[in-house]
């Protein structure tokens, strides 16, 4: 498919999750929101610990998902918070972002294919 | 959804998870594998919800809001108490730490993200099985304690009722001293004492092969054909015959009974012994302070046929001091932290440096104790002291009613021939006739000393012709008594008379009681002042039969001997 | 405990050899050691040279064993004792069913 979404962990959530899919990658999306939220806020009160546990719950969503970059720069962000270093973090958490972005549409045309596939 | 019980392997399943993505997902997975799931989105749900639903497994996400998945994991386990309820730590296996600290709150096993649907089903296999172990082998300690608190029980209730007939017996007695645990019954050990009418002690000391029930078993028979043979006068070979038949009828082959049985004639001052498999018993003399070994010299009771099963017991003098002393073999196996055991050795060296013969008893009990290094309770040990002290409690039978209790004017006559004589010991037998009369009941034991003491008269020294000269010293002890097993055995003609007449007079009464034999006869006079002399050992007894009956006169010709007892109306 | 038989070359005699604590434990195999033999044997020999202690229900097998063998008319001897053992075997008198040797 792309470097942003693993094909393969895609067909397994959709093989596992049957018309439930769609279902799946709206739940992702509405709880990513949340997710950059948290990390905001930690960030914004410069709370490294908040932001290590925020990334490092978004990192497990996204690898479950598919999402190996996004989840990569969880990954870093939650390096940064457990070292308390989070100098670098504000372009990480914008590059997350736009990652996120790119994901967001990606999932909704995933999600178009599938409907149509189905009907 | 049906509740699914775990006998498929389906189970129900919570789950913690704050992520709703990860949690559906996971969900999903575990559904499609047929289990029940429960989900919760923080520790404190999933606190709740175990309380709720005893799940049989959980899914925990160690970091959520609110309570996160340590905490929860600690109090689950806790609330699940001996069950074994498995937590699987969904983690990422790169964070040692995380792990240490899963695994501290209770943590069974870990999934890592990305979820992969096999490893998760192989796991939730895994632990159903581990859960399962637990469950049974939870289930079979509880069945093997409430099988152990039933047979604990059943123990109690045998031991009350065996300790109702052990405890008829004289084992309290001043002269006795023993060492038996609570629940030697269950060791197989068996320790019994009683008196015969005629004021000899019986002792018997027996080790039944095994333990537990079936070494229980086989003492019950024994103590009753014990107790109650002994209290009619029965004699120890009598005794060992009848024991030694019902424990070859009722025990299986292969279980058998040692035993040491022991009577104590303190009036004749003899000790008669029969050990057939137990370790060697000792009487210390209180003249040299020696010791005589009464050693095992036959098979243990219930081996063999009574055809073939040797009654024969071994005769020593005693003297008042004298000491016997009896143990079972756990005395000598006794065993140290080494796994070395007590042994004869230390047990004969201990006896040959005791210099203070009435500490004996408490020095072995110590010596067992310092070597053991605690008390040990599966050995049974016995010491009687040989004294002269009158017997306060000889036993008194029950007897039913029969139309001789109210008659007391009759006569009756018996003679027993050789056959007889080899094989039957007419003594209960006309004991009980006897105590048939009320007015006699009182002077039981004087009765029945009389009556052996005329009867072996009769047999020993008029049919069987043996010189009680011969008893003058211990070695000569022994070969009277061999000769006396050997002549019965040979015996074809004789006889000895009983003639047994009461006669009312007023209101109490008196027996005329009149003993003859086959035999030649003796010179009575001199042999009345022969026994005059304070150091003869054996003899006849006819001073004791004087002492104790009312009347005694002996026929010239020595072949006939007339005795009376008379009692009031108050007796 | 270890307990094994072995059929003499003629048939004739089973040789039953018994290794360490000769006692409850050994209940089971040592009957087996006679019982699950094809052939019947008109002699037993219990080899004792290996065991260091024997208990009584140790006695109580070598009963059922001459118990199996015929009784009275079973032909069974008990070799290469210790000193131990056989004290054991002389205090229950046992020379009187088995040849010890």
């Amino acid at each position: 498919m792309s470097e942003h979404l693993d094909s393969a962990i895609l067909s397994s959530l959709q093989e596992i999750m049957g018309e439930e899919y769609p279902v799946l990658l709206d739940t992702f999306l509405a709880d990513s929101e949340e997710r950059v939220r948290l990390l905001r806020e930690a960030l914004g009160q410069s709370d490294a610990q908040a932001l290590r546990q925020a990334a490092h719950s978004f990192k497990g969503s996204c690898s479950n998902m598919g999402a190996p970059l996004l989840a990569g720069l969880c990954r870093s962000l939650e390096e940064a918070g457990r070292r308390g270093q989070l100098d670098g973090c504000e372009a990480q958490l914008e590059h997350l972002e736009r990652e996120l972005a790119i994901v967001r549409i990606m999932f909704r045309s995933e999600r178009q294919r599938f409907v149509i596939g189905r009907s | 959804m049906p509740e699914l019980k775990g006998d498929k392997g389906f189970i129900t399943v919570l789950l913690a998870e704050d992520g709703p993505a990860d949690r559906m997902l996971l969900a999903t997975l575990v559904a499609r594998l047929g289990h029940r799931v429960l989900t919760a989105a923080n520790g404190l749900e999933a606190v709740a919800l175990f309380e709720q639903e005893r799940p049989q497994l959980v899914l925990m996400d160690a970091l959520m809001p609110v309570m996160d998945g340590f905490e929860a994991a600690r109090r689950i386990k806790r609330l699940a108490g001996e069950e074994l309820v498995p937590i699987i730590f969904l983690t990422s296996l790169s964070e040692g730490e995380a792990l240490v600290q899963s695994i501290e709150a209770g943590g069974d096993d870990f999934l890592s993200k990305p979820y992969n649907p096999l490893i998760l089903e192989a796991k939730i296999k895994a632990m159903n099985r581990l859960r399962r172990l637990q469950a049974t082998v939870l289930e079979q300690r509880d069945l093997i304690a409430r099988h152990n608190g039933h047979l604990l029980t059943e123990q109690r209730v045998a031991k009350a009722v065996f300790d109702k007939i052990t405890h008829s017996g004289c084992l309290g007695a001043a002269n006795i001293r023993y060492l038996q645990s609570p629940y030697a019954l269950f060791n197989g050990d068996l320790l019994l004492a009683a008196y015969k009418p005629s004021g000899e002690m019986h002792v018997l000391l027996g080790d039944f092969t095994g333990h537990g029930l079936p070494a229980a078993i086989g003492a019950m028979p024994v103590a009753d054909a014990f107790y109650s043979m002994t209290a009619r006068g029965y004699s120890p070979s009598e005794i060992l015959c009848e024991l030694n038949a019902k424990l070859k009828r009722i025990l299986p082959v292969g279980m058998f009974c040692c035993a040491t049985l022991l009577s104590v004639d303190t009036q004749r001052r003899l000790l008669e012994v029969w050990n057939g498999g137990l370790p060697a018993g000792y009487l210390r003399r209180v003249a040299d302070g020696h010791y005589v070994e009464l050693a095992s010299r036959h098979l243990p009771l219930g081996v063999l046929e009574n055809d073939a099963f040797d009654t024969s017991c071994d005769v020593h003098p005693l003297a008042v001091g004298d000491r016997v002393l009896l143990l079972s073999d756990g005395v000598l196996e006794v065993s140290n932290a080494t796994g070395e055991t007590f042994g004869e050795e230390r047990l004969r060296t201990l006896l040959r440096e005791c210099d203070e013969p009435a500490r004996l008893f408490a020095q072995i009990q110590n010596a067992l104790a310092d070597f053991h290094g605690e008390a040990h309770d599966d050995a049974s040990m016995l010491e009687i002291l040989v004294s002269d002290e009158p017997i306060s409690a000889l036993p008194m039978q029950e007897y039913g009613k029969s139309w001789l209790i109210s008659s007391q004017d009759w006569s009756a006559s018996f003679e027993f021939r050789a056959q007889t004589l080899k094989s039957f010991n007419p003594l209960p037998f006309l004991l009980q006739l006897l105590m048939e009369v009320r007015g006699l009941r009182p002077r039981s034991g004087e009765l029945y000393t009389v009556l052996a003491e005329l009867y072996s008269n009769a047999l020993e020294h008029g049919v069987m012709g043996l010189n009680s000269a011969l008893k003058q010293d211990a070695a000569g002890f022994s070969e009277y008594y061999r000769q006396r097993d050997q002549r019965l055995s040979e015996l074809d003609a004789g006889f000895v008379r009983f003639h047994l007449q009461i006669v009312p007079n007023g209101e109490g009464g008196r027996l005329l009681l009149r003993v003859e034999d086959s035999g030649e006869g003796f010179a009575v006079a001199e042999e009345l002042a022969r026994q005059q002399s304070p150091t003869s050992l054996g003899g006849r007894g006819m001073r004791l039969i004087c002492r104790l009956a009312d009347e005694c006169t002996w026929d010239e010709d020595g072949r006939g001997v007339s005795v009376e007892f008379c009692w009031n109306a108050g007796a | 405990m270890t307990i094994s038989a072995q059929l003499s070359a003629d048939g004739q005699e089973l040789i039953i050899s018994v290794e360490g604590r000769f006692d409850f434990s050994a209940h089971q195999d040592f009957r087996n050691a006679y019982e699950r033999v094809d052939a019947s044997p008109k002699r037993y020999r219990v080899d004792l040279s290996n065991a260091n202690y024997l208990d009584s229900s140790a006695l109580g097998m070598l009963l059922l064993l001459r118990d199996h063998a015929g009784g009275d008319n079973a032909r069974i001897s008990l070799v290469n004792c210790r000193p131990d053992v056989r004290k054991i075997l002389a205090i229950s008198n046992f020379e009187q069913l088995f040849e010890i040797a």
